[in-house]
Order: structure tokens, then sequence, then C-alpha cells
């Protein structure tokens, strides 16, 4: 089994490398458009009149259902209500979703896993008006860590998976639009949003909060958003309180967990800063905690950097829900001249143990936004070539990002390592190198190939490869 | 129970499975999964041969089809061109402002043909929606020349996107209703029926009411809707907000916390008085003139709404006229070429006898009216650039020029820009693809130039990120550029965010789709992986911009003379770069549209500073 293995990612790998010159010729230069003289410089813009393309605009593809009005579909609009409070609402039901499909394999030094595996994100989104809606979602072919699918390896068997547990169940709105009555003279005294349900929540790149779909917090968030204070382009600021369903850094529900959380995200004119902050509640076992993030996004020349500093304090003692810790985590990409591609340096610092507030099964550790190789796939038990746990670690990652066909083709080619700051080994120090090819089909259908291998200090290597399928409606 | 308990008791019940669908060892949702799976099967494979199929439009109508559909059309949405027939002045106004071009952009038409091909197109009409209610009310594909539409559709932003609307939306994105209905039905407006019923009742007008009967046609009733006058009216469409979370423009949003709102300045105050973005006094003057007799003298509004947009398009075509229309069909009048002359003496009297002109052209009498028109065109466009000049002004404003060096060592100064409303941020709206930047420029005694900032590549565009000629190397970006400009922005698949012109992102997925998002919107303020950076001056705020010109750059030979000026773009020139490959309506060239926004960069303050190098104490002197 190893060898065939060992074949499959071979012939993934040949097959890449032997597509690459063709790709490559395809030239991803950013040019004016055809010139009428030859000795114009193909920065210029073209003199030559371009038609209308109209063949190459598709139309608009229909949702799985659509109840009501179509999903930005034209022609008049249906049946409307006056509220008393003044809101006029036009309910319409769309459904929709994401099916993926798997073929993979991967031995990660100690097991050696072989699947076929589903998942299926199915969502239901009755719109009210522009602002309010009610969302519900549901995986139905996937719960905690189980896919339906064949395992081949190493049980083999049929695994269903399938259930009703719905994942995602929150109405929101606006009140100043709800109650439109109420300010007549469009002061916004009354512009606050709000949502309220099981939700899903990604905060500070998912470092802090990163509930995953499958761990939403039952919550209910108050915000006001559009503030132009002095010296700012725009400010929003959320209240939220989750009084169930909180995910703890374990991945394991907390049934006593109570989460306060305030976000803001602020638009300066040379940066954005999200300055979020976070007080878990919780039983004597999991322990409470405070939570801080500070993110800046900002663009230094020709540099995207993205600097992120995120911290946990357990309030009484630590536990393994909670644990005291920092985790710096840094971005910088930019595109290389005469391309459109992107080339990304990210490293992460760990000081001590930190621990996110939220993470939901399937997320792993804080560190999927290092790269391909320390993030799960999210289907199947295909996991991370890296360890993406910050306890104590440090480490990063070195990509490539192409893009051919008008960006419907991608690769990424990436290099990752990690190493551990103490003398406790939990991931060891580790370094692999991967791959990732996408290419759309259609217009609901992506393929995507990814492979990897991976050197461990005191364990095999690990090396994985699979196929996966996926379908948007 | 308390509250929290009945929530948490809630949430219980939705964590675990029903009954009946539990773990799977039950060989009946075995079953259940595999068909599951069976039908996953059979919605890929319908979407596979869908995604065979073409796009099945018919094409033009026959003379006849076009005739009949032109009527069934004015009778569910009345032109333009029925309301001037009574409201000649605020025909006037509108044929030549943003709401009557909203359509007729071809900077638009390509930017959304892009956006829906990059999103396969599953934007739909969402950007069409509010540049053409009427097209995609009646179904009209959504990306077709607008020589191909029908004429109410071109009209845009027509009276009746405004008049036959009868309920407060809020922030709908343009995603109102209409109501339909022919001449006869009745309008909505600001002050109701009092007016109308007097002209009714009196036998001056020779008004009739009634379908089928001679005399002059007009509605029968004008409903007072109180909403049109309030700044919610505007903000159905001057908010926009994507289903899938993304904010891109949030004009009234931002006026609702500005403290315009709270001194009880509307919108309409500011965009529809005499003085354009000031809060000024409206005009007194009759809404209507009925053959040659008027109404009575009363408020009156400006419909001409001059803003950032202006007409890059044949004359002949924009502004919308009546005339124009008659004389001859759009693909005429891209054949008549009106800046080498045509239809003026000294074209007409130098053209020889065997010159060649397009069929619909050759009359020289016809060539003649066309020019008669043109004039009349181009006077109404001079009109609406000068307006759009003041209200620009009114927004934007050239603060301090602050000398906070001058010596050997060089030059460091600084340019304040300040917002000159009290109503919104400046820019606002499309403000991630409007530019108001500085253009400095540092001379000697001589004039030589020492330091430049804010000045053009070959194609019109800033040295900035998205200039071609700096991408491909070809010239330095410009390191000290001021320019307000927003920034769309989309989180890379690694590597933090980078700005992009197209707010769609590739870098994440291969297949961009646009669905409803499937977190909370309004908790995030936006979708995860694509946002505006909003980089406009608050109300009452400004900004400095930052000028250091290194000693080894002086000649020696001063005074150094410094002009900056404050200029104004519709759109950047990058932008018609980016939406090409979906091409242009009326067979326009890249470089054709790129000079037409040329055209429109506008200067809206210049000042000019002086700087004395001391050669001594290094003392700063202005």
């Amino acid at each position: 089994m190893r060898m065939r293995v060992g074949l499959s990612a071979g012939m993934v790998l040949a097959l890449l490398v032997g597509c690459f010159p063709v790709w490559a010729g395809s030239g991803s230069r950013d040019e004016g458009g055809p010139q009428a003289k030859e000795m114009e410089s193909f920065s210029r813009l073209s003199d030559i009149p371009l038609p209308l393309q109209v063949d190459d605009v598709p139309d608009r593809p229909a949702l799985l259902l659509e109840l009501g009005e179509p999903f930005l579909g034209t022609g008049p609009f249906g049946p409307e209500i006056e509220l008393p409070t003044g809101a006029v609402w036009r309910p319409s039901l769309w459904v929709f979703g994401t099916h993926r499909m798997a073929v993979q394999t991967a031995d990660d030094g100690a097991t050696r896993v072989s699947e076929w595996a589903h998942r299926l994100d199915l969502f239901a989104n009755l719109k009210l008006s522009a602002s309010e809606r009610l969302l519900i979602g549901l995986r139905p072919l996937d719960r905690e860590n189980r896919f339906t699918g064949l395992s081949v390896e190493p049980d083999g068997d049929f695994r269903d998976e399938f259930n009703a547990v719905v994942r995602t169940l929150f109405f929101e709105g606006d009140a100043g639009e709800i109650f439109p009555n109420l300010d007549r003279e469009d002061t916004g005294m009354f512009d606050i949003g709000f949502s309220v349900g099981r939700q899903a929540v990604l905060f500070q790149d998912g470092i802090l909060i990163n509930s995953g779909g499958l761990g939403n917090p039952d919550a209910v968030s108050l915000v006001r958003n559009n503030l132009q204070l002095p010296g700012t382009s725009n400010v929003r600021i959320s209240g939220f309180f989750a009084w169930d369903n909180v995910y703890r850094d374990d991945n394991q529900l907390d049934p006593d967990a109570r989460l306060y959380g305030l976000f803001t995200e602020t638009d300066f004119s040379f940066t954005t800063v999200d300055l979020d902050l976070v007080y878990v509640e919780s039983g004597r076992d999991t322990g409470d905690a405070v939570f801080a993030g500070l993110r800046g996004v900002q663009r230094i020349g020709p540099f995207n950097t993205t600097f992120t500093l995120n911290a946990s304090l357990p309030i009484n003692r630590e536990t393994p829900q909670t644990s005291r810790g920092t985790l710096v985590f840094n971005e910088i990409s930019w595109t290389p001249s005469h391309t459109k591609d992107f080339l990304y340096l990210n490293t992460f610092w760990g000081i001590g143990e930190f621990s996110s507030a939220i993470r939901g099964p399937a997320t792993g550790g804080p560190l999927g936004r290092t790269g391909i190789l320390f993030a799960a796939v999210g289907l199947g038990r295909y996991g991370a070539a890296l360890g993406n746990r910050a306890d104590n670690a440090a480490g990063g990652s070195l990509g490539y990002q192409m893009f051919f066909n008008r960006t419907r083709q991608q690769l990424i080619v990436e290099l990752g390592g990690r190493t551990q700051t103490n003398n406790r080994v939990v991931d060891g120090d580790a370094f692999a190198a991967g791959l990732r090819y996408q290419h759309a089909f259609g217009r609901h259908f992506v393929v995507q190939v990814d492979t990897f291998g991976a050197v461990r200090e005191e364990r095999d290597p690990a090396y994985g490869a699979r196929l996966e399928w996926l379908t948007k409606f | 129970m308390k509250f929290g308990a009945v929530l948490k008791k809630a949430g219980a019940a939705l964590r675990q499975p029903p009954v009946l669908l539990g773990e799977g060892t039950i060989p009946i949702f075995k079953v259940g999964s595999l068909l599951l799976l069976s039908l996953l099967i059979a919605i890929t494979a319908v979407l596979l041969s869908a995604a065979a199929q073409s796009i099945d439009y018919q094409g033009e109508d026959t003379a006849s089809e076009a005739a009949h559909r032109a009527v069934f059309v004015n009778n569910r949405f009345p032109s333009a061109i029925t309301c001037k027939t009574c409201h000649e002045d605020h025909y006037r106004e509108w044929s030549v402002s943003p709401h009557a071009y909203a359509q007729m952009s071809p900077v638009f038409n390509a930017m959304h043909g892009t956006i829906l091909k990059r999103t396969n197109g599953t934007n739909g009409d969402f950007c069409i929606r509010c540049h053409t209610q009427v097209g995609t009310n009646l179904g009209e594909p959504l990306f077709i020349s607008n020589a191909d539409r029908h004429p109410v559709s071109r009209e845009g932003v027509t009276c009746i996107v405004c008049h036959r609307v009868n309920r407060a939306y809020g922030k709908e994105s343009g995603r109102v209703k209409i109501v339909e209905g022919d001449l006869f039905e009745p309008v909505y407006g600001p002050t109701g029926n009092k007016e109308l019923r007097r002209v009714l009742e009196s036998d001056e007008y020779q008004v009739n009411t009634e379908r089928g009967k001679t005399g002059r046609a007009i509605h029968a009733d004008a409903r007072k809707f109180f909403a049109l006058v309030k700044p919610g009216f505007c903000g159905t469409c001057h908010d926009v907000n994507l289903l899938n979370g993304f904010r891109l423009e949030e004009t009234f949003s931002e006026y609702k916390t500005a403290p315009a709102a709270g001194q009880g300045i509307t919108c309409q105050d500011c965009h529809m008085g005499t003085e354009p973005g000031r809060p000024s006094k409206y005009a007194v003057a009759p809404a209507a003139r009925i053959g040659d007799v008027e109404t009575k003298p009363r408020k009156r509004t400006g419909h001409m709404f001059p803003g950032p947009d202006h007409s890059v398009i044949h004359p002949g075509i924009f502004p919308h006229n009546p005339e124009a229309a008659k004389l001859a069909a759009i693909r005429e009048w891209l054949a008549f070429d009106y800046e080498a002359g045509w239809g003026t003496d000294a074209f007409e009297d130098a053209v020889s006898d065997d010159a060649v002109f397009p069929e619909r052209w050759n009359s020289v009498d016809d060539r003649y009216d066309a020019r008669e028109i043109l004039d009349r065109q181009f006077e109404l466009l001079d009109e609406y650039l000068a307006r759009r000049k003041l209200v620009l002004q009114a927004g934007f404003t050239l603060g301090k020029v602050v000398t906070e060096q001058a010596d050997e060592q060089g030059i460091r100064f600084k340019v304040q820009v300040k917002n000159g409303t009290t109503g919104h941020g400046v820019p606002t709206g499309f403000d991630a693809e409007r530019l108001v930047y500085l253009q400095v420029t540092v001379t000697d005694r001589d004039g030589k130039v020492v330091f430049q900032s804010g000045d053009l590549d070959p194609n019109g565009d800033l040295r900035d990120a998205h200039s071609l000629y700096v991408r491909n190397g070809e010239l330095p970006p410009d390191p000290y550029l001021f320019n307000l400009q927003s920034k769309f922005v989309i989180r890379n698949v690694r590597g933090s965010e980078s700005e992009r012109i197209i707010p769609v992102n590739p870098s994440f997925d291969p297949l961009p789709f646009i669905r409803p998002l499937t977190q909370s919107s309004i908790l995030l303020g936006r979708p995860v992986n694509v946002r505006k950076h909003r980089m406009n001056i608050e109300p009452n705020g400004s900004r400095w911009a930052v000028y250091e010109i290194p000693g080894s750059r002086l000649t020696g030979n001063g005074p150094y003379a410094a002009n900056v000026k404050l200029i104004f773009g519709m759109v950047p020139v990058n932008l018609i770069n980016n939406i090409k490959e979906v091409g242009f309506d009326y067979g326009m060239s890249p470089r054709d549209v790129a000079e037409g926004v040329l055209a429109g960069h506008v200067t809206l303050w210049e000042r000019d500073v002086a700087f004395h190098v001391s050669a001594k104490d290094g003392k700063a002197v202005r």
C-alpha cells in the first residue's frame, strides 16, 4: 500500500510538472491590449476598438431552490408586506450550498488513511429585506470529524454520518430598518444592527475565534457601523454575547461556557486595525479567561502586510481549555513584477501556550493561516502536514500562488517548517513541502489536487495526496 | 423559567440530533445517506448539462415587433419623453444628469460585465438593477449593447424610478418596486394633488385624463409621498450592500451619522437646491407648463444632480434628446464624426465633392441638422460640467500649506485637504473608484522640475500599484502620492490582503460565486474574503500630505516654487484596463474611454507656494 501511495503522489507531481510549461507559456503579464503600432509599449492602452464580448459573459445560474423573487434575477418584484413599523418586506427563500467529494490518502507517520469522503454544506436563506434575513444551515453528511463515505484504510467500511443537526440558525437585521417610523428624519439614532441565534464567528483571522461551521455558538450581537470618528474613515463596534454551544481551545464543547466579546474594526487611511476583547466565563474545570487580539492590515510599498498579536490569560488557573500565552503572527506577500501572482511569507511565534477563545471541531489549532501545510482540508481525515498548535513554537511558510487561464486555474507551491521553542515536544520540529492545484470547470465545478511530504523530529515522515471535486449550487 | 435558561434549552435542542436521525447504525439511514448522495450526483449532472447550454437571447426585434413592444412597454413604464410634454425644464436638467447617464455609461457596462464574468454570472442583476430599473423589470439580458435595449431602459434612472415608487424601502440597494401603468396612472410627488386639481378643474389648460380621448394627456392624480423628500429615499439606491455582505457604497449610512443629519440638512437640500453641494435655498418656479400656460410657482427642486460622473460618449446619444433620437439611431449617430467638424460651415465649405460619408449622413442638410442638435447638446454638457465642478468644490477644499523645512538639507512641506461638507465622508459612494489627488510640482527659479508627485503615466494613470507602466517596471512608483481613493481589498489565500481593482477574490477560490453570506454580515460588517478599505475623509475632518525633497535634488537656483493642485477624476484609467476583457459599448477602444475619462479630470483648487532656501542657519522661510 505504501508503494501505491508513493506512486499516486508521484503521478500527481509528474502531471503537475509536465503541465507547467503549458501554463507558464500562457503568461500573466498585464497588458494594455493589442497595439496598432508595433513599437508601442505593451503597457499602453489600446487604440483598437473592442466591441462588447456579449457571449463571454455568462447568464445568472439559478440556485437550487428559489421561492419568491430569484436571487439577483431580473423581472418584476413579487408581493410585499408593509409591517406596522413601516418596514417593507418582500420574503424570498433561497437554498444553496456546496458539495465536496474527495478521494484521498495520507500517512501521518503512525496511521495511514485512505478514503472517499463527502461533505455537504446546505443553507436556506429566508430574505425579508436587504438587511433582514433568517439563515439556516445544515451539514447533513458529517458531524464532528466524521464524514460520510468509504474508509479504505485503516478500517475498511462505509461510514454513514447522515444527520439533521442544525449548525446555523440565526436572524439578523437593523433596528433602524425594521422600525423606520421611529426615525422619520433619518438621523440614524436607531441604526443598530443585530444578529441572534446560532451563527458562525471568525475574528483575528481565526486565531482568536474560529467556530468553523460545526461549532457555531448560540449568540446575540449588537453592532454599530459607519461611525466616522475624527481621523478615521470608518469604525465598526460589535458587542457579542454567546450563551451556549461554545467550543473551547481543545475543540471540545464546554457546556458551561458563556462568552462576552467586544469587537472593533477601524479604517485609517494607512491601515485597518482590528481590536478585539473577549471574556469567557465557565465552570471550575474549564476555567474563566480573558483574551485579546490586535491586528493591523496595510500595504507598505509593494508589500501586503498583516501584523497580529493575540494573547490569552486564564483568570485562576490553566486548564486544558485555557492557558496563558501570546501568539505573534505576521503575513507578508507581494506580486512579482510582470506577473499577477502572489509570493507570500508568513511567520509565527508562540510564546507560552496561547489558547483561542472559540475553536470549533475540525478547526484544529490557530495556525491555519500560516500556510496550506498548516491547515486541514476540512474534509475527511486528511490532516495538516504540519502541526497547527502554537504552544511554544515558531515557524513559517514560504509560498507562491500562480494564476493561469484568467485565474480559473491556480497552483500553490509551499515550503513550511516549525520548531519547538522549549524542551517539551508537542508537534516537534518539522519541515514540509506541499502543492495545491485548482481548476474551475464550467460554472459550478472545481477540481483540486493536493499533495505534501513532511519530515518530522522523532517521527516517521508523513505524506499525502488527494483529489477533490467541488460543486457549487 | 429564566430567559437565559430558556435560550440554553433551545440551544441544546438544536444541538441534539432528532431521534430518528441517529448515528447511522439503522439501515434505513444508510439508505437515506445513499439517497442524498444520489441526489447530489443528479444535481451535478443537471448542472453539467446546464453548463453545456448556450445563452439563448433572441436578439433584435423586427420593426413591427419593436413598435408593438414600444407601446407595450410605455404602457407599463412611461418614458421621460412622455413627462417632458409638460415638465420641459425638469426633463432638460434630468437629461444630462448622472441619473440619465447611469445605463448609458460604457464604463459602467463594462464593469458590470466584467464582474458578471468573473463571478460566473452569479452577480446577476445586482449592479444593473439600479442603473436600468426598467430594463431589469422587462427581463432584458444582463449584458447587451445599449443600442439593443428598449429606449426607456436606456433612460436609466428615469422619471418613474422615483415618481412611481410609493413605499419607503430603506436600504434596499435599489431593489424597489415600480408601480406600473401608463401616463394616466397616478404619480407620486412631494406636494400632492392641490395644484393638479386646480389644473384639471380649470378650462385654461385643456387637458385630458382618460385613455382614448383627445387633448393633452396628463395623469389625473399626483399623490403625496412623504418619503420622497427625505434622505431615506435617496438611501434606497445610495447605500449599496450586496447580499453576500459586501458594502460597496455607504453614502446614506455615512449621512445618518454625520453632523448634517442632526442639523436637519437633507440630501435634497444640498443636491437639489440652487447651489450645488451646499445647503442652499430651492428655486421657486412652475412645476409644469401645459401648452403655453404655466402652473403656479412653487418650490422647484433641481433634477440635474451634478456629481462626480460625466459623459464620455458621443454627444449625439447623450444627453438624452428626443430630437436627436428622431434624427438618427444610436449606431447612426456613432458614425457621425463631429470632431472632424461635420455640419459646420468650415468643414462643409472645404469638403471635396467626392468625399464619402456613411449612408445616413450623405446629405449635407442632415449633417447641418445634426450639428444644430449637437451645439445644443454641447451647451447642456458644459452647463453640467460647470455645476459638477461646483459640487466637487463644495466637497473638497485645500487647507493649509505648511513649510516645515527649507534649507540646504532639503525642503519639507505638507498640504492639508479638508472635507468641505458635513453631510458625509468625501469621496463617498463609489469611493473605491474615485480619484481625489494632489498634483505637486516644485521647480527652481529657471523652471526646472526638482520634484513631482501626482503626475500621470502615459495612459493617464497615477503612478500607483495599479498603473500598467509601474507594474511592468517602465516607470517608478510615486512614493509621495496623495490620493483619497478607497481600495477594494481581497484576503489572499495566504499572505495578508491585497488591493484589487475589481472586488472579486480569485486568490481564495478559482470559481468566485456570489451567494448569501453564511455568517452574520451585520456582525462582521463584510464578507471574510473581500472588503473595502475606506480611506475617505470624515465630515469636518482633514488629511495631510507630506512631501520631502532631499538637498541632493535641489539645484541651488532658488527660490523654489511649488504648484499644488487638488484634482478630481471620475475613475482611474487602470479600471478601464481591468474591464476591457468584455469590450466597450459604442465601438469604443480602451484608449477612447480613457481619454474621455481624462477629459473630465478637473482641478478643484490650486495654490502656489515659494520656498526661500536659507543657506546659513537652515531656518525655514516661506
